[in-house]
């Protein structure tokens, strides 16, 4: 009978003694894969937003390309590349750093955030020749004097329009003004498709409101200061309230998120919508509608065409974190190379980020008219609260267009001014 | 040896113990502590600051309405889930060819992906294209497709209402096995008995099933008001709380703080695990749940 006892403790004793092994494995492999360097090879984690429509043309295949053949050149490093899509991108890339599993390369809205807390390597520490990135972009990369946002990719925003819809509602001239969307937006709800199409859903609610914005000489800050419930803010939001309620836009704006509505331009169901050049690939593989069906123009204002419009980075940041400064360096130069930065911008339609890729593509019909617009393009703000105050405005401003727009725009300066002190 | 002898449940217990320990009481430990203090959204402890987070939460204009909506949509998920598997089960327990098959047909809502449930939903209900609409627009309920009447998750009371059908839907499944089980277990000679006295099978499904069903309908209420409280995929899924927070619960409520003001945001947590501990109590205290499972 002791026997037996003592022969059943030893066993509990052994599979107690393999759970603890067990769980002492587990946290040292978690431990190990931080580190990611072993036996003289370094291993990079490349964490990027995925700018493809679908499997076929997914970032992976982009960045795949650029890490075989900077692999084959240098046998010493690896590149592990994660790619996210743009619609949660911020809020797991800040998940992994919340979790001290940090990237070595990544992008997005919260490199002031990181850079505040020291994690950055500036931008002249990992890139050879950082005066070639686009000057336009430099003040928004930086946090206290000191660039550390990098852009690798830019666009800019034009209000684009669907000429079949607007020739069948009877519009000959193209929209300069907001009277001329709201009448122009009526006129094609009157045909049973969307007037105007309006992305205030978590996706992008700050980009468009922030075009909405600028119409009336508003914008987030005035002088590095929020100004988000301006009187000119709440005239934009209040106009768009109208539109609403009127009808001439899609149901509920402050549920709808962008690449739907885009899908949707490009089935020919909407008459106008703000787009980014990233907008045409969407529209050629639809095939619906053929380039002589669309066109696109500077951003409508209050009262006339906008001079200024949106220029958005992706501001590339280089984390201190594993170490890995001279890799980091060595993989960062090689994928500024202009090809690289051209190769992009032919995939995606977006715009490139470096003087000498943007002196290549001056002469390309499509990119011109977005590159001449990038040097007085207007930026959000890059202090530390705006990553706080960018989520709390996707996921609230979309009510201004339903409720009151003065105190939901009031609410969201609350937040900004609390944020930022 | 005696001692020995004394010890030895600790032996067995202990694993299951630590484990307890580690994965559920040390996570509530930290959870408190972190609603004490100031964390960046970037996950950066800047020390001790009171009960700053609790304030900022409490002064927050979304939270009374975070708060009641959590409430009704707990109360009215659980109580319709149990009042429609209360009928489930009793079909269930009749005889009638294909019961087999039929019962395996209800464990596919469990056992699917709550969040592959959701999104279907949410894709069912595509204002344009969605299924649930293109049917109703062929029936004459929906007069335009892309319409705001076609916009189900656009309004926030038609989406909490078809998230609610979700709820259930996936709740379904387990509330009926486990009503099932407990009717199961009636003895056929109490039901005899009964029919003698004279009682007609509505009396005696009111006098003789309800009573003895009562310690399976507890633990199934129980069950589902903890797991619908924290409830997070459908929602997240279906509006991610939108619009503004005219749908979120405190789950996704915490969960949208927690991109900010981590601090805030363990502060919703715990505020949540209390009240999920109020309302367990409360409910097990009104049921008399000790003598029912005493017995």
């Amino acid at each position: 009978m002791n026997k037996k006892l003592t022969s059943r403790i030893a066993g509990g004793l052994a599979l107690a003694s393999a759970a603890a092994l067990a769980l002492a494995a587990c946290g040292s492999s978690g431990g190990s894969s931080a580190g990611g360097s072993s036996g003289g090879t370094t291993t990079l984690k490349l964490v990027v937003a995925d700018y493809g429509t679908g499997p076929s043309n997914t970032s992976s295949k982009y960045w795949a390309t650029i890490v075989s053949a900077f692999e084959a050149a240098h046998s010493n490093i690896k590149v592990n590349v994660t790619t996210i899509p743009w619609t949660n991108f911020d809020s797991q890339v800040q998940t992994m750093v919340q979790n001290k599993n940090y990237p070595d390369i990544t992008e997005g809205d919260y490199f002031s955030n990181y850079a505040q807390d020291g994690l950055l390597y500036p931008a002249s520490d990992v890139l050879s020749d950082p005066s070639n990135l686009l000057p336009a972009f430099k003040a928004q990369g930086t946090y206290n004097g000191v660039q550390y946002g990098m852009p690798f990719t830019t666009s800019s925003r034009t209000l684009f329009y669907n000429k079949k819809l607007f020739t069948q509602a009877g519009i000959t001239a193209a929209p300069q003004t907001w009277a001329d969307v709201e009448t122009d937006a009526a006129k094609i709800t009157k045909l049973g498709d969307v007037g105007f199409g309006l992305p205030l859903g978590n996706e992008e609610a700050q980009a468009e409101s922030l075009l909405w914005m600028l119409g009336d000489g508003g914008g987030y800050q005035t002088a590095g200061k929020y100004t988000i419930d301006s009187p000119a803010n709440v005239a934009a939001f209040t106009f768009l309230k109208g539109m609403v309620a009127a009808g001439d836009t899609e149901p509920n704006p402050g549920t709808v998120d962008r690449t739907p509505l885009w899908e949707q331009f490009a089935q020919g169901k909407v008459g106008m919508i703000n787009g980014s050049p990233a907008l045409i690939p969407i529209i050629q593989s639809a095939n619906v509608l053929t380039s002589a069906d669309w066109t696109s123009v500077p951003i409508a204002g209050k009262n006339g065409p906008l001079s200024v419009t949106l220029g958005v980075c992706d501001n590339v940041a280089a984390f201190k974190s594993n170490g890995h400064e001279a890799q980091i360096k060595e993989f960062l130069d090689f994928a500024y190379q202009d090809k690289y930065q051209l190769a992009f911008d032919n995939e995606y339609d977006l715009l490139p980020a470096t003087v000498t890729a943007a002196k290549a593509l001056s002469s390309n019909a499509v990119f011109a008219p977005f590159l001449t617009a990038l040097p007085n393009s207007v930026q959000y703000p890059s202090d530390t609260a705006w990553a706080n105050v960018k989520t709390k405005i996707q996921q609230t401003i979309g009510t201004a267009v339903t409720g009151t727009p003065s105190t939901v725009l009031s609410q969201l300066e609350q937040t900004a001014t609390s944020s930022a002190s | 040896m005696p001692a020995l002898r004394r010890l030895s449940p600790l032996l067995w217990l202990g694993p299951a113990i630590a484990l307890i320990g580690l994965v559920v009481l040390w996570p509530v430990v930290v959870m408190v502590q972190s609603s004490f203090q100031n964390i960046s959204g970037i996950g950066f402890v800047a020390g001790y600051n009171g009960t700053a987070n609790f304030r900022t939460l409490f002064d927050d204009p979304n939270f009374v309405s975070v708060l009641v909506r959590t409430v009704i949509w707990v109360v009215v998920v659980v109580s319709i889930t149990v009042l429609i598997s209360l009928g489930l089960a009793q079909l269930f327990n009749q005889r009638f060819p294909g019961r087999r098959v039929a019962r395996w047909a209800l464990i596919i809502p469990w056992a699917a992906s709550v969040m592959m449930t959701a999104l279907i939903f949410k894709w069912a209900l595509d204002p344009n294209v969605g299924v649930i609409n293109v049917i109703l627009h062929h029936i004459g309920v929906v007069k335009h497709l892309g319409s705001t009447q076609a916009d189900w998750l656009g309004n926030p009371t038609s989406a909490l209402l078809w998230m609610m059908g979700v709820a259930v839907f996936v709740s379904l499944p387990f509330t009926t096995y486990a009503i099932l089980s407990g009717l199961q277990g009636i003895p056929q000679e109490v039901y005899e008995a009964s029919a003698i006295d004279g009682a007609t099978s509505w009396k005696s499904y009111l006098r003789v099933t309800l009573p003895l069903l009562r310690p399976a309908i507890v633990v199934a209420t129980l069950i589902n008001v903890i797991n619908v409280f924290n409830s997070f995929p459908i929602i997240w899924e279906m509006t991610g709380g939108g619009p503004g927070y005219q749908t979120a619960t405190s789950t996704i409520f915490m969960v949208d703080l927690k991109q900010g003001n981590v601090g805030e945001s363990a502060s919703m947590s715990t505020i949540n695990f209390l009240l999920v501990i109020v309302i367990v109590v409360v409910y097990l205290a009104a049921t008399g749940w000790k003598e029912q499972v005493d017995r």
